[in-house]
C-alpha cells in the first residue's frame, strides 16, 4: 500500500460520507442511531498499514492512538487527508472532521470554523472535550497543516 | 444490608439529588463530598477566612486552630504516633514528589537502587525516574503473577539487592486489587529499604493504621476520601521526615534566614512552605471526622455486596474480558468489550449517564505488560447502591450490542 493508493482510496470514502452520511448523522433519533452511523463511517475508511503508523503521525492528545496522514498536492494547491484511529466512534467522528476538509485549498483551509460546523451538525460537545477523545486535537493537528502564510 | 442504611448515606451528597440520572463509578478518579465537607468549606471562608500561623489577630488564630484541628483528625484517623508527622500537601502525587526529591543524598546515592512495582501509578514512578536518571541510581521493578497480584517471591529475590527504598501502592488504582502492605513492610525492614506506601486507593478502603503497618511513609490524597480537591496527606515517621530535603521552600518552613544561610522551622512545618490549602484542609478533616461516624466494615461489607453483584452480572454477559480479581479487591474492576477499544465502550456508557474512565489510568507499565490498550475502570464506592449496578450492567449490555452488531 502507498500514499497514492490510500489517498485514492479515502477520497471517496471521504465523499460518500459527506453526501449521504452528514444528513443521517444529524437527523439521529437517539444516541444509538447515532452511535451506529458513527461506527459504519470508520469501516468506509481504508486503513492505514501498521508500517506506515510511523510517530510522527500520531495524533497527540488522544485516550486511544490515532494517525493522520497529509499529502498537500502543490500544483493545485488541495489539501488531502487519511485517518486511522484504534478506537471506532473517534474514527467516526474524525473521519465526519475529515470529510468536510479534505481537498480544501490552504486558504479554504486556513479559515475553516470547524467548531461552527461540528454544531451545525449536532456533535459540539465530542469537541470540547479537553482531553481524550483527541478531536480537539486532530482538529489543531489538520490546521497544522496548513502552509504558514 | 444490617448496620448500614445506604439511603441515608447518599442522602448526604448534594450530587445524587441534583444529578438523580447519573451513575457515578469514577470515584478512583475523584469521589463525591458530602455536605458536611462542603458546609465546613464554606463556612470557613464566609466566617473566618484568615491566614494560618502569623496574624496577628483572633480570626487567623481560629483559622489556625481548625488548621492544626484537621491535622489532629488525620492523625487520629491513621494512628500515627505524633500530630507532626501529618504533612499537607496538595495531594499524593506532590507527597511522592517530596519524598523521591527528599531522598536524594540524603538516603539514595550514586550506585543505589530503589524497588517499584509493576502496576504501580505514574505517579510512584515518574519522580523516581526523574531523579534516578540524574544520580546515577538504579530502578528495580517487582513483576507480576498471572493472577495480577504481585509476585512476593520475585518480591523477596529483589530484596536481596539490597534496595535503600521500596515503594509501592496499597490498592492497585487499575485492578483494586489489594497488596498484603503489612507483610511487604515487614520484607523491606528485613532487608533494610525504607518503605513508601502509596495510599490513594489504600487509604479510602482500609482506615490504615500507621503503628501497625510501620511504613516510613505514606501518602495518599483527600479528594479521593470525600475531601477537597487540591488536598493530601504525607504521612512520615519523625526520623523519616527529617532525613527528606524540602521540596519546596519559603513561607513559615523557614526559621532563620540570610543570604549566607536558612535554618529552617520543625516539623511539620518545615515540609509545609507557602500558604497552604487552608480551607481545603478544614474540608479533609471534615470529611474524616465525618467518615468515622461509620463503621467501616460496615462500608467495606457494603461495597463487596455491589462487586459480588457486579461481578455476577458481568459473568452473564458475552464478551466481556474482566481484568481484575473478585477477591482482595477495594472495589475496583478493569474490564474491557473483546475486541473493542475501551474508549468506544465508556463513550456508549456515557451517553447512558454511566460514569467511568476508561484508558490507561496513569499506569502505562501495567497495560504494556498486559499488552492492550487500556480498559474500562467502574469503581465503586460507599455511596453507590445495587441499583447502581444494575444500571451499568444494563448499559454495558447495550454497549456491547451495538459495538458488536
Amino acid at each position: 500500500m502507498t500514499l497514492e493508493q490510500l489517498l485514492a482510496d479515502t477520497k471517496p470514502a471521504l465523499q460518500d460520507i459527506q453526501q449521504r452520511d452528514l444528513a443521517d448523522i444529524k437527523q439521529a433519533a437517539d444516541w444509538q442511531a447515532k452511535y451506529r452511523i458513527l461506527m459504519q463511517l470508520g469501516k468506509k475508511l481504508p486503513a492505514i498499514p501498521e508500517k506506515m503508523k510511523q510517530p510522527e503521525l500520531l495524533v497527540k492528545g488522544c485516550e486511544s492512538r490515532a494517525w493522520l496522514l497529509h499529502y498537500h498536492d502543490k500544483s493545485s494547491d488541495k489539501h488531502y487527508f487519511v485517518l486511522d484511529s484504534e478506537a471506532r466512534i473517534v474514527k467516526g467522528l474524525m473521519a465526519i472532521m475529515l470529510c468536510l476538509v479534505n481537498g480544501m485549498s490552504s486558504a479554504e483551509l486556513a479559515k475553516f470554523d470547524l467548531s461552527h460546523k461540528f454544531e451545525q451538525l449536532n456533535l459540539k460537545p465530542y469537541l470540547s472535550q479537553s482531553r481524550g477523545n483527541g478531536l480537539t486535537a486532530m482538529a489543531e493537528k489538520i490546521k497544522a497543516c496548513c502552509p504558514a502564510s | 444490608m444490617s448496620g448500614f442504611d445506604v439511603q441515608q448515606f447518599r442522602s448526604q451528597f448534594a450530587f445524587f439529588q441534583l444529578q438523580p440520572d447519573w451513575v457515578y463509578l469514577d470515584n478512583a478518579a475523584t469521589m463525591h463530598k458530602p455536605k458536611a465537607v462542603t458546609d465546613a468549606v464554606q463556612r470557613f471562608y464566609q466566617q473566618h477566612n484568615s491566614n494560618v500561623h502569623r496574624g496577628a489577630h483572633q480570626l487567623s488564630q481560629r483559622a489556625t486552630a481548625e488548621f492544626e484541628q484537621a491535622r489532629d483528625t488525620v492523625a487520629s484517623f491513621i494512628n500515627a504516633k505524633h500530630r507532626h508527622e501529618i504533612i499537607f500537601t496538595s495531594g499524593a502525587t506532590a507527597a511522592l514528589n517530596q519524598i523521591a526529591f527528599g531522598l536524594m543524598h540524603t538516603i539514595l546515592h550514586p550506585g543505589d537502587r530503589i524497588l517499584l512495582t509493576q502496576l504501580e501509578h505514574h505517579a510512584n514512578i515518574v519522580p523516581w525516574q526523574l531523579h534516578c536518571q540524574r544520580h546515577g541510581i538504579y530502578i528495580d521493578v517487582v513483576p507480576l503473577k498471572s493472577s495480577l497480584q504481585l509476585d512476593l517471591a520475585a518480591y523477596q529475590q529483589l530484596l536481596l539487592k539490597k534496595p535503600k527504598v521500596v515503594s509501592f501502592s496499597h490498592v492497585s488504582n487499575v485492578l483494586g486489587h489489594i497488596q498484603p502492605a503489612q507483610q511487604m513492610v515487614a520484607m523491606a525492614k528485613a532487608a533494610g529499604a525504607i518503605t513508601v506506601i502509596d495510599g490513594a486507593q489504600g487509604v479510602v478502603y482500609q482506615q490504615p493504621d500507621m503503628q501497625q503497618l510501620d511504613c516510613d511513609f505514606y501518602v495518599f490524597s483527600g479528594h479521593k476520601i470525600y475531601g477537597p480537591t487540591g488536598t493530601g496527606v504525607l504521612y512520615g515517621k519523625t526520623e523519616s521526615l527529617e532525613q527528606l530535603t524540602p521540596l519546596l521552600a519559603g513561607g513559615e518552613m523557614i526559621e532563620q534566614v540570610s543570604f549566607v544561610n536558612t535554618t529552617f522551622n520543625k516539623l511539620p512545618f518545615r515540609l509545609e512552605a507557602g500558604t497552604p490549602n487552608i480551607a481545603g484542609v478544614i474540608g479533609l478533616g471534615a470529611a474524616l471526622q465525618w467518615l468515622q461516624q461509620y463503621n467501616n466494615n460496615n462500608l467495606i461489607q457494603h461495597k463487596a455486596l455491589l462487586l459480588k453483584a457486579f461481578f455476577n452480572g458481568l459473568a452473564q454477559l458475552k464478551g466481556v474480558d474482566i481484568l481484575s480479581m473478585p477477591v482482595h479487591n477495594a472495589g475496583i474492576v478493569a474490564l474491557n468489550v473483546d475486541s473493542e477499544h475501551p474508549s468506544d465502550v465508556a463513550a456508549m456508557l456515557d451517553q447512558q449517564r454511566i460514569a467511568v474512565r476508561s484508558g490507561q489510568h496513569c499506569a502505562m507499565p501495567l497495560f504494556s505488560y498486559l499488552a492492550k490498550p487500556g480498559a474500562v475502570r467502574c469503581a465503586f464506592a460507599a455511596y453507590n447502591t445495587l441499583d447502581d449496578v444494575n444500571r451499568c450492567l444494563l448499559a454495558l449490555e447495550q454497549a456491547v450490542e451495538i459495538l458488536t452488531a
